[in-house]
Formats: C-alpha cells, structure tokens, sequence
C-alpha cells in the first residue's frame, strides 16, 4: 500500500472517532473530510506498526549479537510488543470505522444518501483520492502518482530519443525499461536475426542490406526515398480509391517508378547519400517506414507500422496508425529499435529492417505462448493478434527445427517467435 | 473496404425467435468490451417480375434481390443468384424501377440494430423485420476488422473472432447459435479485396437460409 511521507493532518480538531452514527447526519463533504483524516491516521498507524516491527527485529538482532545482553533485549521487545499491540487496535477500531462509514466498501452508495458524491476511494493501486471521479476527470484509468510519473518518464524518454538520438546509450536504454515497470523479455530468436554478426557486415551499404532481405523475404517490397517525395507518396496513398483497385500490386509498382525511387536494388534512380526513407511494404498486412538520420547514413532514428489502407500525412516514421493493433506494433518497434542501437549501431538497420519483415505473418501467426491468433488483452480492452516480436539475440542461438510449425518452414527463415501484448511478460 | 463476416441466428428446430435473443448477443457484445457506436440499417428487397399478360410465359429471373447499405447510401446493389451476378447501381435506380413497372417489390426486410466498436472490429447486431409486419424473421450479425481489406489474410482473424464470439454467448445457453455461411466470391467474379459487393453476396447467401429456417 503507498503511505504519504508525511500524512495530511485535517485541520481541525480531533472528530469524536467512537461515533459512526454521525457520519449518517453530516453533509457528504464533511464525510469526505472524516473519512480522508482517518484514512491518514490508519497511514500513520500503519507507519508506526513499520517502525515497530523494525524495533522488533534491532532487538533480535540486538540478543543474537550480544547474548549477555539479553535483558536489555528482552525490556526492549517487551516495550515494542505492548506499543505494538496498541498500534494494532487503534487501527483495527479506526478501520471498523472507515468501513462503517462505507470508505473501504460500497455501502454508501447502498444506503442511497451519498447526495451524488461518492466516499472516497481506495483504489486498487493503493492511491487515495477523495471523489472517484477525479480520476475519470484526469484522463486516465489511474491517475495516481505512480502513473503521471510513468507517463511523464515515457513522454521524456520520447523526446529524447526524438531531438536526441546520439544520446542513446546501453545504460539508458536498461534503466528506463526497469522504470517503466512494462520490460518485456523476449524469448531467443533465429534466422532472420542471424546468430553471427558476419553476416551482418557483410552488408556495408544499403543495397546490399536491401538484396539480402529481397532473399529472407521475398513477399516483402522494400522502396527508398528521399524525405520529401516520401510526404508526397504519403499524401497519394489516400487519394488511391480502395474499392476499385483490383490489383494492389500492380498499383504500387506504378507508383514507386513514377516517384523515382529505387526497387529492389535498382539504385539508379535515387543515389544512396539521398535516401532518408526506406518502405517496406508486405501487401494488404502492413506498411513499415522506417527513417534514417541523418540522410544517406545507415542508422535508423524511427520507425511505424500502419495497414495498407492508410494514407496520408500522418503516415511517417514518426506518425500514429488509426488502428489498434499497428499502433502497438509501432510501440514495440520502438523498443526493438532501442535495442538495436544499443547493442551494435552498425547492424542496427539491418537487425531493424529483418525483424520488421518478420511482421508479415502478424495475422496468421499464432501466439508462441498462449497458441491462439487473437487474445483479448484485458488492460487495453482490445482484441488483438501477437503484436510482440522477439528481438533479444543471443550469440549461441541456433534454429532448433522441432519447434517449428508448417507455417514457419513456408516463410522461410521466420523462427521468431510471436507474443501476445499480455504473454510475453512471462516468459523466460 | 474492410473485410466483413455476416452471421445469422440458426435457432434450434422447434423453438421460435423472440427479441430476447437479440437483447442477450447485445448484452454479449457489450461484456467483451464493444461500445455502442449507433444505429445500423440495411434493406433488402425480394423483386418478382410484373406480368402484364398472364398468358406469355415470363422468362425473367425469379430469385431477384435487392440491397441497399447504410455504408453505401448512394448506391443500390442487385443480386441474381441462379445466375450469379452482383450488380451495384445508382441508388435512383430504385425510382426508375418504379416508373417502369417491370419488377415489383414482393418482401421488403428490414435488417436494423445497434452498432458497436471494439478495437479493431466493428459489430452489428439486429433484427430482421419485414416491412409489412412487425413478426421477427431473424437475428443478424455483421463482425468487421478494419485494419485489413484481404479476404484471404483477415480469414483466419474472423475465424478465431467467430470463436471467441461463439464462446461467449454459448454461456447465455440460448436456443440456438449464430453461423456463419461461407460465400462464394469467386462464382460472382469479386476478387480478395473487399467491397460492398462481397457484402451484398453475403446477404444473399444468408436469406436462402435465413428463409428455410423461419417460414415467410
């Protein structure tokens, strides 16, 4: 339960506490006002049992130490036990009243005279606040402490990251995950995340990064850009009309030529130093943009996942899909991408790139824990498929070909394995 | 277009309809989450051809259908299914048809309900009441998950949604359980991206069912 450091003393004098009668005849806020002083006092109660038990176990410790002291031990026990004991009935009587007065149970709203206000609330995170609606006010489900400091850490973290990618560093991206409390822990992947970093640097220029995952993931089409002609592409993809296209592939083959963009290696066009977009597009699944920074370099500073139907502006590296499922994929990839920088920066678009091709099976592949496609994922109210990846690598992974599906020997090399949001804090 | 899966209500044989069944899969929708998003309304019309001479032997097609959609309001959509055609018109159609007094409208139904959101999906739930009566004929549902527009990719999605959905009202034990009816979108010549005309397949394939299960 969270105590107050210090807990707020109402003003005025000490209520009559042998009464629960009274809180019948009172108005609603001076109720409140009762309820929220004797839910400090059992916090200060609840301190003091603390200190308590702490004196408790320094005279243990004490007589363990220094046998031929055991009286004084002794006298201290003694003394702790009977403050103890105090302690104890003063909040249990100091409870029995809270829960008389309906703060610890419903039964204000039972008895119908809550003039509209509700008792206050102890909720389920510990946090107390004194009408429950504030919290609805406030904009989130709970809006306690804990979370705004969450919230505030995550929207840091995000710029950040944003205005200053060259900070990233190991340490931070570690400490922030602890913080956050969300640290998923992914389970070992293979494949399309190779074991040996050879093979990665093998790949020194964008070409061959694109080439070689033409070759892991052949279903995937991969565009490059430059910044602006990704905005215009983006801008078109909304105007496209969805229900006369027939054949969507073709459609974007159309597309990508007439704004001069390089297709699968064909570098003509557009020179490496220009690009500063890369697409990747998995037909009616998902349309990756990832963004490099700065232009023509190899380092990857964002990427987001939207579904093939979206155009727009907003469809960026740094944009927000309209739908559930790709904005979680979007949220993950973030981390995933965290990661990659952290732990090698040159293989990080390569690693980046492989591990967003392994999202083509994000509707048909099921969770690795659960073995369902969609799970309704209680803390988000939503219906979703596995939209977690595992990105982890370890050096002495190999593929073990007895856990794979019929599904993963069709992709390919696809042996990473897929969570639910709420699967994948559990393993490992 | 987003992919979309309609369902009808299969009551066990020998028990009758009632709006409790309807009040009970909205109960349903609203315990896994969806919110009331609006109204729905489709209506579909059963056309015979107008026989001037009765004598002349008619030779136009019997099974005649006619759909219009609330997310299509300007358009009107024909299904001939002996002959497997989808057809989708102006919705003035509807006007010249009268002027020309060659098809009349034999039934007209009305598909209305609730809408609600999920996440991802969007769910309608409704009753199908002929225009004429206020009797029901049956209780349809429309799932659709709208960040894809694959026929082919969304499948296995509905399909374990269908389960999930089956699940939980299968705890309401009500007599009776939703199905869905595959339909044959390539017989009509329709391709794996969605559109109101795959919709308008599928009304037509329910009523052939939804007809054998409840006298007209």
């Amino acid at each position: 339960m969270m105590i107050p450091a210090a807990g707020p003393v109402a003003a005025s004098s000490q209520q009559n506490t042998q009464d629960p009668a009274d809180t019948t005849a009172e108005a609603p806020p001076k109720q409140v006002a009762t309820a929220m002083e004797r839910l400090s006092r059992a916090a200060r109660l609840i301190a003091d049992v603390r200190i308590g038990a702490d004196r408790l176990l320094e005279a243990l410790f004490l007589a363990a130490e220094s046998p031929y002291q055991s009286n004084k031990s002794i006298q201290l026990v003694l003394k702790e036990e009977s403050a103890m004991r105090k302690h104890f009935q003063d909040l249990r009587s100091l409870g029995k009243q809270l829960e008389d007065s309906g703060v610890l149970n419903g039964s204000v709203k039972l008895r119908g005279n809550s003039w509209g206000l509700h008792m206050p609330l102890v909720c389920p995170d510990g946090a107390v606040v004194a009408y429950a609606w504030k919290r609805q006010l406030a904009g989130q489900a709970g809006a306690s402490a804990v979370d705004r400091t969450r919230l505030a850490l995550k929207a840091f973290t995000d710029q950040k990251r944003r205005f200053f990618p060259h900070l990233e560093d190991e340490a931070f991206t570690q400490c922030s995950e602890g913080e956050l409390g969300v640290a998923k822990k992914p389970c070992f992947s293979h494949g399309l995340l190779p074991g040996h970093k050879d093979e990665l640097r093998e790949e020194r220029t964008l070409p061959d990064i694109i080439n070689s995952l033409q070759c892991i993931a052949p279903d995937i089409k991969i565009y490059t850009y430059q910044r602006l002609d990704w905005l215009k592409r983006a801008s078109s993809l909304s105007s496209l009309p969805s229900d006369h296209l027939v054949d969507s592939s073709n459609e974007y083959g159309l597309q990508s030529s007439s704004n001069s963009t390089s297709v699968l290696g064909n570098a003509a066009s557009i020179s490496e130093d220009q690009v500063a977009v890369i697409e990747l597009l998995s037909p009616s699944v998902f349309r990756a943009v990832v963004s490099l920074h700065p232009t023509g370099s190899m380092s990857p500073d964002a990427v987001a996942f939207f579904s093939t139907d979206e155009g727009g502006s907003y469809v960026h590296a740094r944009g927000r899909s309209v739908f559930h499922v790709f904005w979680h994929v979007t949220e993950y990839a973030d981390k995933a991408l965290q990661y990659f920088q952290s732990t090698n920066v040159d293989t990080s678009l390569s690693l980046i790139l492989r591990w967003i091709c392994s999202y083509q099976t994000l509707f048909t592949k099921v969770c690795s824990k659960c073995e369902r496609l969609l799970m309704m994922d209680e803390s988000l109210a939503l219906i979703l498929p596995p939209v977690h990846r595992a990105y982890q690598n370890t050096s002495a992974s190999n593929s073990h070909p007895n856990q794979l599906t019929a599904s993963d020997r069709g992709h390919g090399s696809d042996f990473i394995f897929a969570y639910h949001i709420g699967c994948s804090n559990n393993d490992l | 277009m987003t992919v979309k899966w309609l369902m009808h209500w299969q009551p066990k044989p020998g028990t009758t309809l009632s709006t409790q069944i309807l009040t009970e899969a909205c109960q349903c929708v609203e315990s896994i989450g969806g919110q009331k998003d609006g109204r729905w309304r489709s209506v579909l019309t059963f056309y015979k051809p107008m026989q001037r001479d009765a004598l002349v032997p008619v030779d136009h097609p019997r099974d005649f259908l006619g759909l219009a959609l609330q997310e299509q309001p300007a358009k009107y959509y024909f299904i001939l299914r002996p002959n497997r055609i989808v057809l989708e018109a102006d919705a003035s159609i509807q006007v010249i048809m009268e002027k020309l007094q060659s098809y009349k409208a034999r039934v007209t139904l009305n598909f209305e309900g609730f809408q609600y959101k999920l996440g991802d999906f969007q769910l309608r739930v409704g009753k199908c009441v002929p225009s004429a009566s206020e009797a029901l004929r049956g209780i349809m549902m429309e799932v659709e998950y709208i960040p894809l527009s694959s026929i082919d990719k969304s499948r296995q999605v509905l399909e374990e949604f269908f389960d999930i959905w089956q699940e939980t009202i299968s705890k309401k034990s009500l007599p009776g359980h939703f199905m869905h009816i595959e339909s044959n979108f390539a017989d009509y010549g329709l391709q794996d991206r969605y559109t109101s005309h795959h919709t308008a397949v599928q009304y037509a394939t329910c009523m052939a069912q939804l007809i054998a299960a409840v006298r007209c």
